[in-house]
């Protein structure tokens, strides 16, 4: 019998929304609490700052140029490298629930295997588990949730914020006191709402599972990612009136566009609507436009989403305790990468490599029947990429050789030790209409280096350099001063000997 | 306007492949994904994996050329679509071998996202099949 292992990730969460980390306005308790009885990673960064490529990197273990999954729309095969599969081979038992995001989601095709298998209503499982029961952020589409929805509270459907209009552009529709975009008040009964939905299954699985069993079960919110639409009977806990505006929003329009133009051209494109470079993004909404109000307005539903989150994890660890495996479980929580809310302006997220959609939530609580460091904080960068050979760590199994993370450090000196210097992340889009960006990131020795490959809106010169101690909120661009030339070329160097290039066709096989 | 390319070589024939690609009820023999597909006069009606029909306008079937064109016309959200379809003699008659370019412009662009991967799919398939058929014909095989 071995540590069992919980995996919890929410999805698109600020490093900023638990309390653990400075969050002031949603509760957390719960995570807090494994933050406390555990180690917290201060700079823990995805691959790449949207899904697919980002939850490809959790289940293989390997940067983008290995597994492929370069973008939303483009799938992990399912016989692809798997932690869940080496797990399993080991003899865990192994389920995934929630959301995936291994495959496209939206293909009228077909062509994949976890569509294939929820529009059946099977649970049987692909890329290494055995078991998946999948959920997105509604009730629409080829998943288990939109199943138990369409089956048993179809009334309800027309409460979640319809996503795609009728030319399969991504909405913007306005919503709730404040007409902030992808808003929309949901009367839905919470105990109906995927992040109820996502629990409850995770329990019923694991009392699927004998007493003496191993097991690994990847438990994955679909919130607080937009749209945003809690039920509406939760939304008395946060006021929106009553929230400060965030940190990072500069209140002067002058100042803040300054900041802005200091930054690669694509950033004031978008700001303008000139540009839309991620097809999450609403494809006819203006930055420029957002309004202080509604930033306050979408951080409430956020930190809504994030207290019924909360609240669900607190469920199954109770529940873990009352089938007597409190002291054997390890349980990782993090998400898959971050969400603007209202940074520099703007919401969503797009091909920007800060900390707003870079610096996640990381805590790895290991099972109490384990010593090991507790209320430890490790400063040093650390990636998604880490999980695999984590959780094998935990299992008591060397790591797969393709793997290329390492298991986490549990302390500074532990990263120290262990080469824990640099993290990655990467950026290509390809849009419809032609408009391509690539980005590589860098964060090393508290400075943050972005450079911009060649495409239709960058001609390879431009980058950007944050003195992550002096500027910690990105917003002194220093890639062209002088004085930080050798550390950007160093940097850039770095960049380079540690990437993973590939040479995949940039082609999706569908839009997210 | 959303503008898209995909192209295979396939050692077969130009003639070969056009013979399948000319006839609108044998896309089901190739292209993965589509499980059903009637003809009425012109028009051809297409079901997809998950259930949803489409409905198309044969617009060219050029024998000269070999060239094939359709237009989607519902229940998807297209406003203009036309899909080309060239089949180009690259071979000789010692190695025979052809050119396939399917080509797409649709509006709205986000279409293209919807159909793009398949069409490029779909052409990888169609070559699999027809290049493991010259296969077994090579080795003197026939299914």
């Amino acid at each position: 019998m071995g540590r069992r292992i919980l995996f919890i990730t929410t999805d698109q969460m600020r490093y900023d929304a638990i309390g653990a980390n400075g969050g002031r306005v949603a509760r957390t308790p719960v995570i807090d609490r494994l933050a406390a009885e555990g180690i917290s990673y201060d700079r823990a960064q995805p691959t790449n700052v949207v899904c697919m490529p980002s939850r490809a990197t959790m289940v293989t273990g390997q940067n983008v140029g290995t597994h492929g999954v370069w973008m939303n729309g483009v799938p992990l095969p399912s016989d692809s490298a798997s932690v869940a599969r080496v797990l399993g081979e080991a003899g865990y038992r192994t389920a995934l629930i929630g959301k995936s995001h291994f495959e496209p989601l939206l293909d009228p095709f077909l062509r994949f295997d976890e569509n294939i298998h929820a529009m059946r209503g099977e649970t049987i499982g692909s890329h290494g588990f055995e078991h998946m029961e999948l959920a997105t952020h509604g009730a629409v589409g080829f998943n288990h949730y939109a199943r138990y929805i369409q089956q048993n509270h179809p009334e309800v459907i027309g409460g979640f914020f319809q996503v795609l209009d009728r030319e399969l552009e991504v909405s913007g529709l306005p919503g709730g006191d404040t007409g902030a975009p992808q808003i929309k008040v949901n009367p839905i009964d919470p105990e109906w709402y995927h992040t109820d939905w996502v629990a409850r299954q995770t329990m019923a699985w694991l009392d699927s599972i004998g007493t003496d069993e191993d097991w690994f079960c990847w438990m994955s919110f679909p919130d607080p990612h937009h749209p945003w639409d809690p039920p509406a009977s939760e939304m008395h806990r946060v006021n929106w009136r009553d929230l400060d505006l965030p940190e990072n929003y500069i209140e002067d329009r002058a100042q803040r566009e300054a900041v802005i133009d200091a930054k690669p051209r694509h950033w004031r494109k978008w700001y303008d609507g000139e540009v839309v470079s991620n097809y999450e993004a609403p494809a006819r909404w203006v930055p420029a436009t957002l309004t202080p109000d509604q930033i306050r307005e979408v951080n409430a539903y956020a930190h809504v989403e994030n207290e019924l989150i909360d609240e669900a994890i607190g469920r199954v660890l109770a529940h873990l305790e009352a089938k007597g495996w409190g002291d054997d479980v390890d349980i990782v929580f993090t998400t898959d990468h971050g969400e603007f809310q209202g940074d520099f302006g703007f919401l969503f997220k797009g091909p920007y490599h800060v900390d707003a959609l870079a610096r996640l939530p990381l805590i790895w609580r290991p099972a109490r029947s384990c010593t090991t460091n507790r209320d430890e904080r490790v400063t040093r960068p650390v990636g998604l990429l880490d999980l695999a050979p984590t959780f094998c760590a935990i299992a008591g199994i060397t790591p797969a050789e393709w793997m290329e993370g390492k298991p986490l450090p549990i302390s500074d000196a532990d990263a120290e030790a262990r080469g824990f210097e640099r993290s990655l992340v990467e950026w290509d889009s390809c849009q419809p209409d032609g408009t391509d960006v690539h980005l590589r990131s860098i964060l090393r020795d508290d400075m943050l280096c972005t450079m911009y490959r060649p495409g239709t809106m960058h001609d390879g010169t431009e980058g950007e350099l944050y003195d992550l101690v002096a500027d910690p909120l990105q917003r002194v661009n220093l890639w062209d001063d002088p004085a930080r030339q050798g550390v950007k070329a160093d940097l850039l160097a770095d960049l380079f000997d540690n990437l993973v290039e590939s040479t995949m066709e940039l082609r999706p096989q569908a839009p997210v | 306007m959303a503008t898209s390319r995909s192209q295979v070589r396939i050692r077969r024939s130009a003639d070969d492949v056009w013979a399948v690609l000319r006839d609108p009820m044998r896309i089901v023999e190739w292209f993965p994904g589509i499980t059903g597909v009637s003809m009425e006069g012109d028009v051809r009606t297409i079901v997809m994996a998950s259930g949803l029909p489409v409905n198309e306008d044969i617009v060219t079937i050029d024998d000269r050329l070999r060239r094939f064109q359709y237009r989607i016309t519902g229940p998807l959200p297209v406003t203009f679509h036309l899909a080309t379809m060239d089949v180009i003699d690259i071979g000789t008659v010692e190695a025979p071998e052809s050119l396939l370019i399917y080509s797409t412009e649709i509006v709205p662009e986000p279409m293209s996202f919807v159909l793009d991967g398949a069409t490029s799919t779909a052409i990888a398939e169609l070559a699999r099949i027809m290049d493991d058929h010259a296969e077994h014909h090579e080795t003197g095989e026939h299914r």
